[in-house]
């Protein structure tokens, strides 16, 4: 078993917390499904990584509630909160769910694989062709939310998954990406990955 | 033969795929019915959930009854599993929801946390001098101007799950899932 990390209280901020709680346990999901579907073990025990992070920061969130809570009127304007936390935390073990059929060696059929990339449209992957525009790019000026409504939630490079890119990252050539957003938008960076679509339409 | 495998398979991972859907989406729906303190969006999760419960005992038969070969059967297990976690996040947005139902004011910092999350939720009024006004979804092209999906349109008391053919009125709530970015622009669509 690997070791807990220990807790000790500490004063967070709620708003932040939850924010970073929501923020990590749908990117888990889309991770996980990744990991699934592309059969990576390595993608897949990043996502055991967030689930440890996300397991901490409940902890912390709910003992800063606990302190909050005064009187019988805060309990119960702060239990929507701690109950929401809950949820955050229940999404982010079924991310973790998922990423254990893959480190478990049950995987997923090819065929479904196959399939689940023809038929999904919320989630793609990519591969950065030599000759795409996106080469050398960071992300940031990319602006890839605004443009197309999608978000690079991973990229993997020299063996390596790097998670939730920042906006600094420069793309390279021969990274792919893996991202989610709307099926239009997917289609478009695809093009641009592949070098099929020269120009970022605005 | 094959391919009647293949188009067995493909119908499996179809309803698969729905239910995936359907579960994200209902997270999306839970939130911002906290975001909205909005029952009608609350009850709107807990129908999905029980819709969710339907799909997946038919998800399992469907892959119940497929007769695999032995060295399909591992891989096929996988997929039953992602079934099970589909559930399991049904489950957590009902909880969400469920805070609504339960007549709990949410707290402001869970709108605050919502809002500035980097897939934020948004909801905007259409207004009488929006080009979105009278038309149907296909035509309006949300996603395609404005990078933002409509995940329901509150008319009134009532919740609408918007398909393509759905006909966008005035006074319609439309709600909205997406980054950040795209929030402005479709502000400028609904009420310019």
């Amino acid at each position: 078993m690997p070791p807990f990390e220990k807790i000790e209280y500490k004063p967070v901020t709620v708003r932040e917390v939850l924010r970073e709680m929501k923020n990590l346990s749908e990117l888990m999901i889309d991770l996980a499904y990744s990991a699934a579907l592309f059969n990576d073990k390595d993608l897949a025990e990043d996502v055991l990584e967030l689930e440890k992070r996300i397991d901490t920061l409940a902890y912390h969130l709910e003992m800063t509630t606990m302190v909050a809570a005064r009187d019988a009127k805060d309990a119960e304007a702060l239990v929507g909160v701690s109950k929401v936390a809950a949820a955050a935390d229940k999404i982010s073990d079924a991310a973790a769910d998922i990423a254990a059929i893959v480190t478990q060696n049950i995987g997923v059929h090819p065929i479904v694989s196959e399939i689940f990339e023809r038929v999904e449209e919320r989630l793609t992957k990519a591969k950065v062709d030599e000759k795409s525009v996106l080469v050398g790019k960071e992300i940031g000026e990319l602006k890839l939310a605004p443009r197309m409504g999608v978000d690079i939630i991973a990229i993997f490079r020299e063996n390596d998954w790097i998670i939730n890119p920042k906006n600094r990252e420069k793309v390279k050539a021969g990274d792919i990406l893996i991202a989610r957003g709307t099926h239009e938008g997917l289609k478009e960076l695809k093009e641009l990955c592949e070098g099929k679509l020269e120009k970022l339409e605005d | 033969m094959a391919e009647k495998r293949t188009k067995k398979f493909e119908e499996i991972v179809e309803r698969f795929v729905e239910l995936k859907d359907t579960s994200e989406l209902m997270i999306d729906l839970a939130y911002s019915s906290l975001l909205l303190n909005s029952k009608e969006l609350a009850e709107e999760v807990q129908r999905l959930e029980e819709y969710m419960d339907k799909l997946h005992t038919e998800f399992e038969l469907q892959v119940l009854s497929s007769k695999f070969k032995r060295e399909e059967a591992k891989g096929f297990l996988g997929l039953i599993r992602l079934g099970v976690v589909t559930e399991k996040i049904a489950d957590a947005a009902a909880q969400i929801a469920e805070v609504v139902l339960r007549g709990i004011e949410p707290h402001p910092v869970l709108a605050l946390a919502i809002e500035e999350a980097e897939e934020t939720i948004t909801y905007t009024k259409v207004t009488e001098n929006s080009p979105l006004a009278n038309k149907t979804l296909r035509e309006a092209k949300i996603p395609e101007e404005t990078g933002m999906w409509i995940l329901a349109i509150k008319r009134g008391e009532k919740c609408i799950r918007p398909k393509p053919d759905t006909i966008i009125h005035v006074g319609d709530i439309l709600i909205a899932s997406g980054y950040a970015e795209g929030e402005e622009d479709l502000q400028k669509l609904a009420a310019p």
